[in-house]
């Protein structure tokens, strides 16, 4: 047996060995694997989360919110952490809106989850319920669910408008509207559950960009509803509307809406041959290249008109007529003898000037550029055909571009549904101006064109109909045989009307369509037009619209203005006044002045002073404005004044 | 008078219990801050769900769908063209 010392030397060693085999491991453990030991450590007790960023807004011109994002919620129930589980139960249910019975079978889980989504007003009296858990989300809300739905689109069960997306201007600026998702890392119990803790960010979510539209709510009602009454009463199988302001190219209001209420943007998308709205387009041709004079005229034939290889008819035959006859009762006939004067290229030339054959550049995802075949593909009768408006297909945005274009003194400009692009900040980081794509015509004979289309509106014009007593409109009437799978349908007809609103510096063109009108006239004097006066009517009563009421009262009346006393007892609708014009003029940029708690009157005088326009929500003292105080808004530019009853 | 050995220790356990006072104090008032965020956020959201239920309330009460209906049962209709006045007017200085 060993010594005593030796003995303990032995033990010693050995505990020396275990405690540098101990500090080896213990170096292992925490040198080398140190990091992977970490890692699996804070994922057992930590968690990353995605904070959802805040979709951006989409606002109409005077600022009403058209889509919104706000924050909803799931619910999930633990029914062993209920208090009083019968009491508790029927409160959720009343809460929920679920029926008891639904409700209880889904207690009886482990964990009962509804998806929802559910307001937070829904679930505000749920937030001191023991057992009941939230999970936020964020989701989409439409204020005014089918106002300009067909422009808007909808979001996808992703809360993005891109490939799961329904389309529309949710789709097309996606990539605006949904912001920068944060991270956030979150302390969670060995159930997995996350512990109510300061989340530690690692990323704050960026909200997307809000985007103000150029569309304008009350417009875009009026026109709605004028077509969902005009498709009802006619029993027709579609239309569109389509409103512009000339001046900017900017889309007030578009409406579209088909047989069985389905609301699919036709005016963007659906071509269809304009007929006789496109007969302004030949007489451009001809005025521009001089191929006319104004008192020169053709005969009408007797309203039927053999050519080598068609016959064409006119409906209300004239014994002679001028150009400017010609157009006043839309005769076939005679813009076919002009329109033989015209070479090929040079009609053809006009009217892909006015932008026929080409998508328009709003910005709208499948816009179609419609049809127009150079003049090697025409065939013999194509000449006369494009100058009544067939073997030519357009869209209605086309059209009211066009007509724009006429309307702007001979520049056609590039139609716009963005108005103005604002950080989450405020700050605004693009403004529309007005693209010009090219003069079309001279201003000089823009104007003959304009005096053209204001006698079709007069006596013995096709759209005496649409004429308003006070107000000279210039406008075009257009009834043309629909093709239908290919073919021309026996019966079927597109009836459409184009108009500027007043004929002199007009501000608003006006384009409506309707497909097949199958009770009463199908006529567009008798459908699209009168329609077309009873939108303007309600656009002129209308409180917000953007129509400059000042340079509209200095426009001469059409006819003896109504005495202010009527004698059937007529109360006269005074508007109030200054009337502003909502105007998209870019110039320099002002501060917004802050009239918080000030009087209406006050705050209107202010923001005039500083040179802004004043549209006016509300009454009392000022709440708040729109852009916001301290915000930089172009000199000329709108401000939205918010006011509510005196506390 | 010479610091002893016990004064060292009992030096010592109080700076390490002012130190985890220091740290829990840090933790409590950093998870009430977190609670008076979340129910302040939480809030705003119930506050903004509310005000767009009115929002959408309100434009529905305003809108033409419900107003015109409304309006002519009661004998109104819109103004012609030749009801409506317009006042010529120059633009504020």
């Amino acid at each position: 047996m060993a010594k005593p010392l030796v003995r303990l030397r032995v033990v010693q060693i050995g505990l020396a060995a275990a405690l540098a085999a101990l500090m080896v491991r213990a170096g292992q453990v925490q040198l080398v694997e140190g990091r992977r030991y970490a890692a699996a450590a804070a994922a057992q007790r930590t968690e990353r989360v995605v904070l959802e960023a805040r979709r951006g807004a989409l606002y109409d011109r005077h600022g009403i919110a058209i889509a919104l994002t706000q924050e909803t919620y799931h619910v999930g129930i633990a029914p062993n952490e209920l208090r009083d589980a019968r009491r508790d139960a029927a409160f959720l249910a009343r809460q929920l809106r679920v029926a008891p019975g639904d409700l209880d079978r889904a207690l009886r889980r482990r964990y009962a989850w509804f998806a929802g989504p559910f307001t937070a007003q829904d679930v505000q009296p749920l937030r001191g319920l023991r057992g009941v858990h939230l999970e936020p989300v964020l989701r989409r809300f439409y204020p005014s669910a089918e106002l300009a739905r067909a422009v808007i689109g909808r979001v996808g069960d992703d809360g993005r408008g891109g490939s799961g997306g329904g389309g529309g201007l949710e789709r097309l600026l996606d990539s605006l509207l949904a912001g920068t998702p944060g991270a956030a890392v979150v302390l969670k119990d060995r159930e997995g559950r996350e512990y109510e803790s300061p989340a530690r960010l690692i990323a704050e979510p960026v909200a997307g960009h809000d985007v103000v539209l150029t569309l304008d709510a009350e417009l875009q009602e009026i026109a709605q509803r004028a077509l969902d009454d005009a498709l009802d009463h006619m029993q027709a199988e579609g239309g569109d509307v389509v409103m512009l302001d000339p001046a900017t190219g900017e889309v007030l209001a578009v409406a579209s809406r088909r047989e069985g209420g389905s609301m699919r943007p036709s005016a963007f998308t659906e071509t269809f041959e304009p007929g006789s709205l496109a007969k302004i387009f030949a007489a451009a041709a001809l005025i521009t290249h001089d191929r006319v004079r104004p008192t020169e005229r053709v005969s009408g034939e007797g309203g039927r008109y053999r050519l080598p290889d068609r016959v064409v008819t006119d409906e209300h035959p004239l014994p002679t007529l001028t150009l400017a006859d010609a157009i006043r009762v839309s005769s076939n006939i005679a813009l076919v003898k002009f329109a033989a004067r015209l070479r090929p290229d040079e009609q053809y030339g006009m009217l892909r000037a006015f932008g026929f054959g080409a998508p328009t550049g709003v910005e709208f995802p499948a816009e179609s550029p419609g049809r127009l075949r150079p003049p090697r593909e025409w065939t013999r009768p194509s000449s006369a055909s494009l100058a009544i408006g067939y073997e030519l297909a357009v869209t209605p945005i086309q059209l009211a571009a066009a007509y724009g274009a006429i309307a702007n003194n001979g520049v056609l400009l590039q139609p716009t549904l963005i108005r103005e692009v604002r950080a989450p900040d405020g700050a605004v980081l693009y403004r529309h101006r007005a693209e010009p794509v090219r003069r079309v015509v001279t201003s000089q004979v823009a104007a003959k064109l304009r005096d053209l289309l204001r006698g079709v509106v007069e006596a013995g014009g096709t759209a005496e109909r649409a004429a308003l007593a006070n107000f000279q409109l210039a406008a075009k009437t257009g009834t043309a045989r629909r093709v239908v799978g290919g073919r021309y349908a026996p019966g079927q007809y597109t009836a459409s009307f184009a108009a500027l609103f007043p004929a002199d510096d007009p501000q608003l063109v006006v384009v409506m369509k309707i497909d097949n009108p199958q009770k009463g006239s199908y006529f567009a004097a008798q459908t699209a037009a009168p329609v077309t006066r009873s939108m303007l009517e309600q656009a002129l009563a209308a409180r917000t619209v953007a129509i400059d009421r000042a340079r509209l009262s200095n426009v001469a009346p059409a006819t003896e203005r109504a005495p202010l006393e009527e004698p059937d007892g007529f109360v006269p609708y005074v508007v109030p006044w200054p009337y502003v014009r909502d105007s998209g003029q870019v110039q320099a940029a002002r501060t917004v002045p802050d009239v918080t708690g000030r009087p209406l009157r006050e705050a209107a005088r202010t923001l005039h002073r500083r040179g802004f326009h004043v549209v006016v929500k509300g009454w009392g003292v000022i709440h708040h404005t729109w852009p916001a105080a301290g915000e930089s808004a172009p000199t000329g530019s709108t401000v939205t004044i918010f006011a509510e009853p005196r506390p | 008078m010479a610091v002893k050995g016990r004064h060292w220790v009992a030096f010592w356990l109080i700076a390490l219990l002012a130190a985890l006072w220091a740290v829990i104090a840090r933790q409590t008032a950093a998870l009430n801050a977190a609670r008076a965020l979340t129910d302040l956020r939480e809030e705003r959201s119930a506050l903004e769900g509310r005000r767009a239920d009115l929002d959408r309330r309100v434009r529905t009460a305003q809108s033409r769908a419900v107003l015109l209906p409304r309006a002519q049962r009661q004998g109104l209709r819109l103004p012609a063209d030749t009801e409506i006045i317009l006042l010529p007017v120059t633009p504020p200085r």
